[in-house]
């Protein structure tokens, strides 16, 4: 199975990755220019703006002048990063001298956009056609809806009520890597699995939009494409609504997949269809670093390791009954308790008690989280306790030596082995068998003294 | 630098003050035209609105008899009509921009003051350092503010207690006092505001590059300027205005208790009331400081 690294990866990092050609491609889309821009460190952004009305190369000797000794290494990156995107040219001329040229056609549409201001993607549509448009409150809770029976799927959750549309195909790539299915056994989460769910839902998006994207070549969609379609749906505007027909083909399929993880909402008029962008769409462009989204907490954990939940949401249940026994369910309020049994089994899973305290104190009730700590002291101690109980057996592979010829030889051995640190453990002096065991990283060395030994 | 405490946004996000001279006698004998300038700044208005979209920009017009806010990004929607090339940023912009100049003339005609035909900076640098106050008590999660001041007309010495205030005041909240200064001499008034908050004080030597001197100097957040030179300057005209005459001073007279500053010799402070000795006489003084009342 391939090894799925859960980082929050940011949206750039896999468009600095595109060959070459692709990448002077999306920059003829002013909306992807914007977007690149706004993703960029300060310095960078600041270093692209200064360039944006100078047509001839700078001097990297005279970028240099501007910095101080504090900020060479942000400066290092930013130039860095720049050049990574290809929006900064570098050039070695005949005199050793570096320059830089900002990519002229990145340069050309930041231009336009300075002066004619920015410019809708396309055209809201009049609110004469779209009768019914949802509230942002509507749309919000559709979007966070969707999004949650799209997770609650893909742990394979048996409390799923209507299963969204996404291919079962769709499904599996998406839960490559966070679930593992033992043969004939349910689907596990994996340990990644249970990070990707304590992550928050930008987070998470992020993670799926990679592997959409990532797989986008297998459905025959070119991934520039795709990258450039969702950067420029992040700018449009939240609850208005805009006309199906405007899209390509292409597009039109991507929508409907969106769709279903919640970033935009169809919907279906007289005449014509029409889709209605929802916060996590808008989301897109905007850096992981922002915390402006962030969700309310709504965990409280008693001193009696008692924990009270409120949130009306199934997939809360099913996160919190992965490391707690769930006692009882009101309409807005899950009880549970913390126990060894369940943290046990938690820890069976490859989930760490470093993990649980933090999904406890990221998500804990505002009323809660003013104090410090947020979640008590001795139920975080007690679950790391828990935790090292079953780390008291350490296992280190080794090699058991015995049958010496000799005391002499016995004890230079075992001398050796100890000055590489590597000896575990040797038959007390008094013994007569004379056997040691010493860590199997260190058995080539061992075998050569040895053998050096018996010449 | 640092600014104002406990910040959840990322590093750069800011909040861009810009207070734009209007003065009109100031404008009709500059050397670079008022609408050239107005380009300038809209562009550099939209450049900082384009980096971050958390960014925040509002001007306040500082005219010769009132101020007033006449744009706010975070309230004025950016969407709408698009009439013909302009952007409706700028269209909303400049038409209470003209809506003010014309309002400030009125004034004008009213009561036109006499000597230096100075721009209300006192007023501006006021209302900027409210908003920003109000940005701050909105919650922990604000955007880094600075001032900008984009001035032409010269200092009015009348202002200067009120300017000196002000100026405090910003650096009390560790508001930094940017100043672009397009007159032809330096601004005594700038020079402090600048060289006291942290900011950056200049005079573009070509009033043409504008935007460049904007975008290179002006645009750069306060998160990037702790690793960045930005121009500093050359000397800090210090000179105080006295407060009986609203003179600008080289020498003068303080009173000891309240540190008020005045051109001559008063038998009693007209700020706290404290009653003066005698002056010794100044024939014979070759001191070049300043003198100090004696004690009472």
């Amino acid at each position: 199975m391939p090894q799925v690294r859960i980082i929050a990866k940011n949206f750039m990092d896999m468009v600095a990755a595109l060959p070459a050609m692709k990448l002077d491609k999306l920059y003829e889309n002013a909306f992807i220019c914007e977007a690149i821009l706004r993703s960029l460190p300060p310095l960078a952004k600041k270093y692209v703006l200064q360039m944006l009305c100078i047509e001839v190369p700078v001097t990297a000797k005279s970028m240099e002048e501007w910095v101080l000794p504090d900020g060479v290494s942000k400066h290092r990156v930013a130039i860095d990063r720049l050049i990574q995107l290809r929006i900064f040219t570098e050039t070695v001329d005949r005199k050793r001298e570096t320059t830089y040229t900002l990519n002229p056609i990145f340069q050309t549409n930041l231009k336009k956009l300075l002066l004619y201001g920015v410019v809708l993607p396309r055209e809201p549509m009049p609110s004469n056609v779209t009768v019914r448009l949802p509230s942002s409150e509507d749309l919000e809770a559709f979007a966070l809806e969707q999004w949650e029976c799209f997770l609650l799927q893909l742990i394979n959750s048996s409390q799923i009520e209507r299963p969204s549309n996404i291919s079962s195909s769709m499904m599996k790539i998406f839960q490559r890597g966070l679930l593992s299915q033992r043969d004939k056994e349910a689907p596990r989460l994996t340990e990644s699995g249970f990070q990707f769910l304590l992550m928050d839902t930008n987070a998470q998006l992020w993670y799926i939009i990679r592997e959409y994207i990532s797989n986008s070549e297998e459905r025959g969609v070119d991934s520039a494409d795709l990258i450039s379609f969702l950067l420029e749906l992040s700018f449009h505007v939240t609850g208005e609504a805009y006309n199906i027909n405007t899209l390509t083909e292409v597009q039109k399929n991507t929508i409907k997949d969106l769709a279903d993880l919640g970033l935009v909402k169809l919907q279906q008029g007289r005449k014509d269809s029409w889709f209605i962008p929802t916060r996590l769409a808008t989301n897109l462009s905007v850096s992981l670093t922002d915390s402006s989204s962030r969700k309310q907490g709504f965990v409280v954990v008693e001193t009696n390791f008692r924990l009270y939940a409120y949130s009306t949401s199934k997939l809360h249940c099913e996160i919190l009954r992965l490391f707690s026994r769930v006692e009882y369910q009101l309409p807005n309020l899950i009880v549970g308790a913390i126990t060894k049994e369940s943290l046990y089994s938690a820890f069976e899973n490859g989930i760490t008690a470093d993990q649980i305290i933090s999904f406890l104190q990221q998500n804990a009730h505002p009323r809660v989280a003013e104090r410090v700590p947020s979640v008590p002291e001795n139920v975080t101690d007690q679950i790391r306790l828990w935790e090292t109980d079953l780390n008291r057996v350490e296992m280190t592979p080794a090699y058991h030596y015995d049958g010496f010829p000799s005391r002499d030889l016995f004890e230079g051995a075992s001398d050796f082995a100890r000055g590489y640190n590597a000896l575990l453990w040797e038959d007390p002096d008094d013994s007569k068998k004379m056997s040691l065991v010493v860590k199997a990283e260190n058995h080539v060395h061992m075998r050569e003294y040895l053998s050096r030994q018996r010449q | 630098m640092a600014s104002a405490p406990s910040k959840l946004y990322a590093d750069d996000v800011s909040l861009l003050m810009v207070l734009l001279d209007t003065n009109p006698f100031f404008w009709s004998s500059s050397s670079l035209p008022f609408s050239m300038f107005l380009s300038h700044v809209l562009t550099f208005l939209n450049s900082i609105l384009l980096l971050n979209q958390l960014n925040q920009v509002v001007v306040i017009a500082t005219g010769y008899n009132s101020c007033s806010y006449i744009y706010d990004s975070s309230t004025s929607t950016n969407q709408g009509s698009d009439n013909g090339r302009m952007p409706a940023r700028c269209v909303n912009l400049l038409q209470k921009l003209e809506e003010f100049v014309i309002k400030d003339e009125q004034l004008i005609k009213e009561g036109l003051r006499e000597g230096i035909a100075s721009s209300l900076l006192s007023g501006s640098l006021s209302m900027a350092l409210c908003y920003i106050q109000r940005v701050f008590r909105s919650g922990p999660l604000h955007p880094q503010p600075r001032i900008l001041c984009l001035q032409g007309s010269s200092d009015g010495p009348e202002q200067y207690v009120a300017i000196m205030n002000a100026i405090f005041s910003a650096q009390r909240s560790m508001v930094p006092i940017d100043s672009c200064y397009m007159g032809s001499s330096n601004s005594a008034f700038l020079q402090q505001a600048s060289y006291i908050t942290g900011g950056v004080y200049l005079k573009p030597q070509q009033p043409n590059g504008l935007f460049q001197y904007l975008s290179t100097v002006f645009a750069t957040d306060l998160h990037s300027r702790a690793f960045l030179q930005l121009p500093k300057s050359l000397g800090v005209d210090f000179r105080a205005s006295c407060f009986c005459h609203k003179k600008t001073i080289d020498m003068g007279y303080i009173c000891s208790v309240c540190l008020s500053i005045f051109c001559k010799h008063h038998k009693k402070c007209s700020t706290c009331g404290s009653v003066f000795g005698q002056a010794q006489s100044d024939v014979n003084s070759t001191s070049n400081k300043k003198r100090k009342t004696p004690e009472t």
